[in-house]
């Protein structure tokens, strides 16, 4: 009876892995099988067409895929260095009294739903670039702004954790060498949680570049090939996110194909920071 | 071990099953279209400018109504007028007004009316612009504020609306003659938005220029828009009564032979009640009630 | 009593006591919050020559060697109070540089802690932040080194290898090339060989006596073996009660001696037991 039951309970746990293994196949497979007819038919137009009028049948989604990489660049040339200032802050310098304030400040910060961050952008951050910066506000820097502040809990996060799992004893040899508390943050213990550091910037890049409520009230969504960050500009997600509601036929399949690309970015991004995460915990072995 | 291979691979092609069987379901084309079986039944087609509007008039009326059905669909103005000629539709929806020969073949009633609206900030000192210069500034012809006015200066804004979108299409067809909206304007998804950017306080939405239905230029509690004369016309409801305003389209619809049912529901929509639906949604209403 | 071995019976206290005090402490006393870890220890290491610091475990040998360096200041809740002298400078005194004292007292850890970096990085990390910057004079600092540890020949077309891709063995020894690169005055070494085979413990020793003729070492070690077969001297450190309260217990420096003497005639009671094996 009691082989029975574990038997049952480990078939139990197969099935419900099984499903969720289910659910990424059907969403996956409906997402070919929906956008694949306008790849096949543009081919490489469609990445590297820079027009999109689907009311004149244009759909190169060339301006959208650079607006996607400007707007999550310009999050991270922000949300990077400030992210990794503050871990190397709460890992190094800070009293624990800080310490117990700043963690849960920033776990609050990662759980302000993106509407929100969106609609704080709209009433704050553009009005302000529109009157100190120029253009009407709604821009690729807007847009950064805001995803940079959504890429800080995960990059502060996982920084810190790398750098506090270091051994103590790169950091008690290296000031035993005779090197200052920030030399050897600089010089030993970050190339050490390089890794980590990596893994944390690129989750955080990832999650910027699916992001679609926050910024799709604050990009200006023009279909133009920006040429400053402070012009408007459309994301793969925003393109979506504005025009699925109403689109029909070839659109339609279009907006799946742009999925697909974000699809395979997002991809992309995910197994390098997993292959970078996989070797770091294999040099910690080594000793 | 081999019984979970097996489990597997059970497993495995339940899921392509699955996930062909949701796709291909979900392949087909929206709106079928149901026979309803009940006992009064009208079929509207037509307009896809109109639709919109036409959906929320038949939703209302079958709620007076319960044992009729309304069915509403698109197509374009001129597929709906034909769908009248050959008995498919009941109803045909137009944004356009009938050509001499379709006035020959058909009765046409006008619902309502639709303006357009071009709006800039009220502290923009432009209070007037011609139909070309509007073109010239959506094409990016046109850049800059001192292009237009000699007390104003400073980059031009242009906020449309997206593709899909009736009011834009309204737009299209009466200002841009064939050219295309440059692809360097803002695109907001409703007149509401629109209104906001262009009312804003911050200096670049001074510098704003949009289009949004006249119906919604003067809503009480929102920021206050200017809108623009077009050549000289302001955008009034009586100019829109009397023809004066250029960005003007009738709303009709349009009938073969007189069919009780289809009378009933026309007659609905030109109450107090239907009028008053329009009107809310940003139509100038034609019982100037 | 373990015997002693023939390195060791040849130094006697004729030879170390003709050597000067490299350095020296007063009446050195370290508190950890409440607990009183080392109290009023008084010492003169001599230069060029190799002290073992010896006793039972937890008696606060390493806290001792740490405190030579300065280590003991990462430690919040650690006091300091008495003298402590590298030659003529104060270790402790208000005007004392750390770094500067770091540069001249070295230490080496009980489990290699190689950088995660390459061999050659490894050993002129520590130069490049003293303002050493042309790439010969590093270079030449890498070649001493490594034939100071002995592993010039094996390592010097490996330099580019990551230094922790080495043997046990061979990473320690990387690290006290790493530690002789600032060219130190002193070499602190922490149980340095208790991580590794008796191979390489034996390849380590012999570094160490040969350290001793340009550099002065001071090592603590679990192992009196060990003590024997390198040390000049011996201090034997242990945990009692107090003389002046006995109703705490502090760390005290029991016996300090040349080792052959502390090993062939203790004079303390308490370090013929631990000798011999009763305790610790």
């Amino acid at each position: 009876m009691k082989n029975f039951k574990e038997k049952l309970s480990g078939r139990v746990f197969l099935t419900l892995a099984l499903f969720s293994i289910l659910a990424l196949a059907v969403i996956t497979i409906f997402i070919l099988v929906q956008g694949a007819p306008v790849i096949g038919k543009h081919g490489f137009a469609f990445i590297a067409g820079t027009s999109w009028s689907p009311g004149n049948g244009e759909f190169g989604i060339l301006p959208m895929i650079i607006g996607s990489v400007a707007v999550t660049l310009g999050a991270a040339v922000i949300g990077v260095p400030i992210g990794i200032c503050c871990a190397v802050f709460m890992a190094e310098f800070a009293p624990s009294l800080m310490r117990t304030i700043f963690r849960p400040a920033i776990q609050l910060l990662a759980g302000i739903p993106s509407v929100v961050y969106g609609f704080w952008g709209l009433l704050f951050v553009v009005p302000f670039i529109s009157n100190h910066l120029g253009g009407l506000g709604l821009s690729i820097l807007a847009g950064s702004v805001i995803l940079s502040l959504m890429m800080l809990p995960t990059i502060i996060s996982i920084s810190e954790v790398s750098i506090i799992v270091l051994p103590s004893t790169y950091k008690d040899g290296a000031l035993a060498l005779g090197m200052t508390h920030w030399q050897t943050i600089r010089s030993v213990q970050l190339p050490a949680a390089k890794s980590g550091i990596v893994a944390a910037v690129i989750l955080g890049l990832g999650r910027a570049v699916g992001e679609t409520m926050a910024v799709i009230m604050v990009l200006g969504n023009a279909t133009a090939i920006p040429s400053s960050v402070l012009e408007p500009v459309r994301t793969l997600t925003t393109n979506i996110g504005i025009e699925m509601g109403y689109a029909e036929g070839e659109h339609r399949q279009a907006l799946f194909a742009t999925g697909i690309i974000l699809f395979v970015i997002i991809m992309i991004l995910n197994i390098s920071a997993q292959y970078i995460t996989r070797n770091k915990s294999k040099s910690l072995k080594i000793k | 071990m081999g019984k979970n291979i097996s489990f597997f691979k059970g497993f495995v092609s339940l899921a392509l099953t699955c996930a062909s069987v949701i796709t291909a379901t979900s392949c087909s084309s929206g709106g079928n279209i149901e026979n309803g079986g009940t006992k009064s039944h009208v079929v509207v087609a037509g307009s896809t400018s109109v639709q919109p509007y036409m959906e929320v008039l038949a939703e209302e009326y079958v709620k007076f109504y319960p044992d009729s059905a309304v069915d509403v669909q698109g197509g374009g103005s001129s597929a709906g007028i034909s769908a009248v000629g050959s008995g498919i539709a009941d109803i045909g929806m137009s944004s356009r007004s009938l050509s001499e020969s379709e006035v020959e073949l058909y009765q046409f009633t006008t619902i309502a009316k639709d303006g357009l609206a071009l709006i800039v900030h009220p502290e923009n000192p432009v209070d007037n612009l011609t139909l070309e210069q509007i073109r010239d500034i959506y094409t990016g012809e046109i850049t800059d504020w001192s292009q237009v006015s000699d007390q104003f200066e400073g980059d031009i804004f242009p906020i449309t609306r997206e593709e899909g979108s009736g009011t834009r299409s309204f737009f299209e067809e009466f200002v841009m003659d064939g050219q295309r909206i440059t692809s360097k304007a803002i695109v907001q998804s409703t007149n509401g938005t629109i209104r906001t950017l262009v009312s804003g306080n911050a200096r670049g939405n001074k510098q704003a220029i949009g289009f949004i239905s006249l119906g919604v230029l003067e809503l009480p509690g929102q920021n206050p828009v200017k809108g623009l004369q077009i050549g000289g016309v302001a955008p009034t409801t009586e100019n829109l009564a009397n023809g004066s305003y250029e960005l003007f389209r009738p709303f009709l619809v349009v009938v073969g032979e007189e069919r009780e049912e289809s009378t009933h529901f026309i007659d609905f929509i030109l109450s107090d009640t239907g009028q008053g639906l329009l009107e809310a949604r940003g139509l100038v209403r034609i019982d100037g009630g | 009593m373990p015997k002693l071995s023939p390195r060791a019976s040849k130094r006697n206290s004729v030879n170390v006591s003709t050597k000067k005090a490299k350095i020296t402490t007063k009446n050195l006393n370290l508190y950890y919050g409440g607990s009183h870890a080392l109290k009023d220890i008084t010492m003169e290491i001599p230069e060029c020559a190799i002290t073992a610091i010896i006793g039972p475990s937890g008696c606060g040998k390493s806290s001792l060697l740490r405190q030579f360096n300065r280590m003991n200041d990462l430690i919040p809740i650690a006091r300091v109070e008495g003298e402590a002298y590298l030659g003529e400078t104060s270790i402790y005194g208000k005007s004392t540089d750390v770094v500067e004292l770091r540069k001249k007292i070295g230490m080496v850890f009980q489990k290699p802690n190689v950088f995660p970096m390459s061999v050659y990085d490894n050993i002129v990390i520590g130069p490049k932040h003293h303002g050493i910057r042309s790439k010969s004079a590093l270079n030449d600092i890498v070649e001493r080194t490594l034939n100071q540890v002995a592993m010039w020949d094996e390592l010097k077309d490996l330099l580019h290898k990551p230094g922790q891709e080495l043997t046990a063995g061979q990473r320690q020894r990387l690290c006290i090339a790493r530690t002789l690169a600032g060219d130190p005055e002193v070499v602190l070494m922490d149980e340095s060989c208790s991580a590794l085979d008796p191979e390489s413990t034996m390849k380590v020793e012999d570094l160490m006596i040969q350290l001793a003729q340009k550099y002065t070492i001071l090592i603590v070690t679990h192992n009196m073996e060990q003590a024997v077969r390198v040390s000049d001297m011996s201090a034997f450190l242990m945990i009692d009660l107090d003389d002046d309260d006995s109703a705490r217990k502090v760390g005290k420096l029991v016996e300090y001696a040349p080792t052959y003497d502390m090993f062939t005639n203790p004079t303390d009671k308490r370090t013929e037991d631990y000798i011999t094996g009763r305790y610790g």
